[in-house]
């Protein structure tokens, strides 16, 4: 392939927020040019039994900027190697590989949004959908001395999903978190939302 | 670790979509309709409880150690399927190594990975490592159907 | 006689359409012959098996569908199918089907959905949808039998708040308890299955009506 006179690309990182991994590297910079940049990726399959195999990426070969959304190449919970190299013309840069190789499990897992709402008599919870990885456990209470906290897995998110039927003029808490089961990894609890329902509470 | 945990805590959902995006294209290149690897009737359906998780075992070597390696493929879209589906195997195999002492290998599951093992001895090498990656959501649907109820699958 | 293999173009479009396993082979006429008087001829083949079976009742048919449930009817293994065109003495090459593996690939149907009311609650009650039989004697298989992991999906609409909510059920009977009085309720329920996406069918919407508060009423008296 072209002479290798580009400069590689440099400073490769990983950003992982909710199991949406991007690579991003400092740019190349050539005065009134475009650079464009290939990325290609090894599991540790690839690795271990066919380290001459590098996969190009799906979004980003090529792409101009300087980064990549390679959540559709990192679809296993082992470490993946990443490589990057600059392309101007006919002018290629030697590969730049990402130090540490990645895994997904070191994902941050961000509290899930929520609303919580009520139609009548019944609490109801609509979760923000970060997509088909996402279960979702929902704590939720009566607000009263010694209140029994209740656990309901609901998945998916994105819809309205019936927590529970409440009793008049109680008040009811939710909290929840995320459950990634691919990597076995749970998000800290959002903050806890509280609805009252009207009607005159019943005797305890 | 109990094996009810011990079992593959993986989502199989990505591995099946991996497949789907490349049965068609694998199947298609499969000729030999009256040839089967995994021979499901003779060796996974009659699979007992006991035998499921040595059964597991001993598939995931198969593909990891012998199909994917002797499957050839230059087309990169069902190449990264192939990759990811092999990954996420390599995965489940590290999953269960953890369960050593429960996961027992009884003369059954031998029996039957050695007939998988010979049928596969019996095609040309290209041929017996399509047809495996053909037959691969046969063994996908016998691993969410053995581990359903556990927390795992 | 049979027919000599032309020019003649092959049907189209060849796929199983699989509902609870009821598995109908479908297809379209071959493009470029409206009006021709074709007919058709189905094979099938068990994968693994050593040959291509007839099926009698699907030999020079005019219609565009065969129905292979019987055939198919071993949902563990995986089944070809091809179909050929036939006008006069030509015949066109076979159309064939990818490989069909019903275990993973039928649609799930809804259950019965069952509703009854009072004041201020709705009981639904579920029935699984049944596996595809041959003769209406036949004892049924229900879908949970297959897919113990079968749940449902029920959503519920207040046609008074204008909301909407679901809850995931795997037990067979649902009530709904503290709904508003004289308030229309409709429900709608879907098969889920874990495992590979799958179509869903869900069940007619069904709407009922809470009964008026018997409560108010006496103090309007």
């Amino acid at each position: 392939d072209g002479a290798a006179v580009l400069p590689a690309p440099q400073n490769l990182s990983v950003q992982s927020t909710n199991m949406k991994h991007v690579l991003t590297w400092s740019p190349v910079m050539v005065p009134e040019e475009t650079v464009y940049y290939s990325v290609e990726y090894q599991g540790e399959y690839e690795s271990l039994y066919m380290s001459h195999i590098w996969i190009p990426s799906s979004w980003c070969s090529p792409t101009a900027g300087p980064e990549c959304d390679i959540t559709d190449d990192i679809t296993a919970t082992v470490p993946y190697s990443l490589r990057v190299r600059a392309t101007l013309g006919s002018q290629t840069s030697a590969w730049s590989t990402l130090k540490h190789p990645f895994n997904r499990n070191s994902t941050i897992l961000t509290p899930p949004g929520m609303e919580v709402t009520k139609d009548g008599f019944h609490l109801v919870i609509k979760l923000e959908d970060l997509g088909p990885q996402f279960e979702f456990f929902v704590a939720y209470w009566r607000r009263e001395p010694g209140a029994k906290e209740h656990i309901k897995m609901v998945r998916p998110g994105g819809i309205p999903m019936h927590l529970e039927t409440m009793d008049p003029g109680a008040t009811y808490c939710v909290k929840a978190r995320t459950f990634v089961k691919a990597i076995g990894r749970y998000s800290a609890f959002s903050q806890a939302e509280c609805v009252k329902v009207q009607g005159e509470s019943l005797p305890l | 670790r109990g094996l009810r945990t011990c079992l593959i805590s993986t989502n199989l959902r990505l591995i099946e979509e991996s497949f789907r995006g490349i049965k068609q294209a694998i199947q298609a290149k499969d000729t030999l309709q009256n040839v089967t690897i995994l021979s499901p009737s003779e060796t996974l359906h009659g699979m007992k409880a006991l035998d499921v998780c040595c059964m597991t075992k001993n598939l995931l070597a198969f593909y990891v150690d012998r199909v994917f390696k002797d499957h050839q493929e230059l087309d990169p879209r069902i190449l990264r399927k192939i990759s990811s589906i092999a990954n996420s195997f390599l995965y489940m195999q590290k999953t269960l190594q953890q369960c050593q002492r429960l996961c027992h290998c009884r003369q059954e599951a031998t029996n039957a990975t050695r007939i998988i093992h010979d049928n596969y001895a019996q095609l040309e090498v290209r041929s017996a490592a399509i047809k495996s990656l053909g037959e691969l959501d046969i063994f996908l649907a016998w691993i969410e159907k053995n581990h359903q109820g556990t927390s795992a699958a | 006689v049979p027919c000599v293999s032309s020019g003649l173009p092959k049907p189209t479009n060849i796929t199983f359409l699989s509902i609870n396993m009821k598995n109908i082979l479908q297809w379209n006429p071959p493009e470029g012959l409206h009006g021709a008087e074709i007919t058709y001829t189905v094979q099938y083949f068990i994968y693994g098996q050593k040959k291509w079976l007839n099926k009698s009742e699907c030999r020079n048919i005019h219609r565009t569908y065969c129905d292979l449930s019987d055939e198919t009817s071993d949902y563990e293994h995986q089944y070809y199918a091809k179909v050929k065109a036939i006008w006069g003495m030509n015949c066109s090459k076979w159309a064939e089907t990818g490989r069909f593996y019903p275990f993973l690939e039928t649609q799930i149907g809804p259950p019965e959905v069952a509703l009854t009311t009072d004041e201020k609650s709705i009981s639904i009650v579920l029935t699984a949808p049944e596996k595809w039989k041959k003769n209406p004697e036949e004892s049924s298989i229900s879908m949970q039998q297959i897919y113990s992991n079968l749940k449902y999906n029920v959503s519920i609409y207040n046609t008074k708040s204008n909301r909407t909510w679901s809850q995931c059920v795997t037990n067979h009977t649902l009530v709904l308890s503290w709904l508003e009085p004289d308030t229309v309720y409709c429900v709608l329920v879907e098969s889920l299955v874990p495992g590979p996406a799958r179509l869903t069918r869900p069940s007619e919407k069904q709407c009922v009506s809470t009964l008026k508060d018997q409560t108010s009423e006496l103090k309007v008296k």
